[in-house]
């Protein structure tokens, strides 16, 4: 009997690889950008990407005094290199409320993806990440259902098609 | 940690991060995407201000083996140095430092922490 031919599959993005539930948190609890980048790095910690969350809060309010990560429509990627960080992570964070984050349009930042990464010199995945996310959330329609969905599982899927078809 | 050693990793991260930003390629592809770098020469005080407050050996040490690797703060992950993947002594690493002490591979040289 003839098989059926196996569907062919994208292969993975930068970014679905590197999404995790336990780096997800639905809503934060800060409104201002450095207590926000404090409530990233704490979460970092107790998912045990980091065990000196200080350090990593550090480089990314360095990398926010260099320009600041607020690319306007309501998003932030902060993002940095810390010695003390082992692996590369993304933790994506939504507020309802809106953070003031010094965005290049001054609108509140509603979706917050942070990404960190160990300090190495040649790492082209953690700038192809960054072109991800920024492709992922170009679309208003995206943004508006990546606030809406209602868990993790949804959040990945949105994610993903919106890499794939930009 | 001590505070030296703490220092010393804040040092090594901000002038990557400077670094980057003045490699014309890696910085117009940030901008490209919608971040602006301009405030380099604001990482550039912040850097001089956090080497003064280092002690000076440590300083010329980090200044001196920077010329020679692109990471002088590696961790040692099990008792292997991360900067050249050679075993350290068992005593070495798992020695603690404190005040303005701090570790070096007996191997490479490189200033180590624990993860």
């Amino acid at each position: 009997m003839p098989t059926a031919p196996i569907a062919e599959r994208k292969p993975a993005t930068h970014l679905e690889n590197h999404l995790r539930a336990d780096l997800f948190i639905p809503e934060l609890k800060a409104k201002k950008k450095l207590a926000v980048l404090e409530e990233l790095t704490a979460h970092l910690a107790e998912r045990k990407v980091t065990r000196h969350p200080e350090a990593v809060l550090e480089v990314l309010r360095q990398r926010e005094a260099l320009g600041s990560t607020g690319i306007g429509k309501g998003i932030a990627i902060p993002h940095g290199r810390s010695t003390m960080v082992a692996e590369r992570a993304v933790l994506f964070a939504r507020s309802s409320r809106g953070i003031d984050f010094e965005a290049a349009d001054s609108l509140p930042v509603h979706l917050c993806f942070l990404i960190v990464a160990p300090p190495m010199e040649q790492d082209p995945i953690y700038l192809r990440l960054l072109a991800d996310i920024v492709k992922s959330v170009r679309l208003a329609r995206a943004r508006q259902r990546l606030l809406e969905a209602p868990d993790f599982e949804s959040v990945r899927e949105i994610l993903t098609a919106s890499v794939a078809r930009e | 940690m001590n505070e030296q050693l703490q220092m010393l990793v804040a040092l090594q991260d901000l002038d990557l991060m400077i670094r980057e930003a003045k490699d014309p390629e890696r910085a117009n592809r940030e901008e490209e995407l919608g971040f602006p770098l301009d405030g380099v020469v604001k990482l550039e005080r912040t850097r001089e201000r956090l080497a003064k407050q280092l002690d000076e050996r440590l300083l010329q040490m980090y200044e001196r083996m920077s010329r020679r690797y692109a990471r002088v703060v590696v961790p040692v992950e099990g008792s292997v140095c991360l900067g050249c993947f050679m075993g350290l002594p068992t005593a070495a690493s798992h020695r603690r430092t404190s005040g303005t002490t701090v570790d070096n591979c007996e191997n490479c040289g490189r200033i180590l922490y624990r993860l």
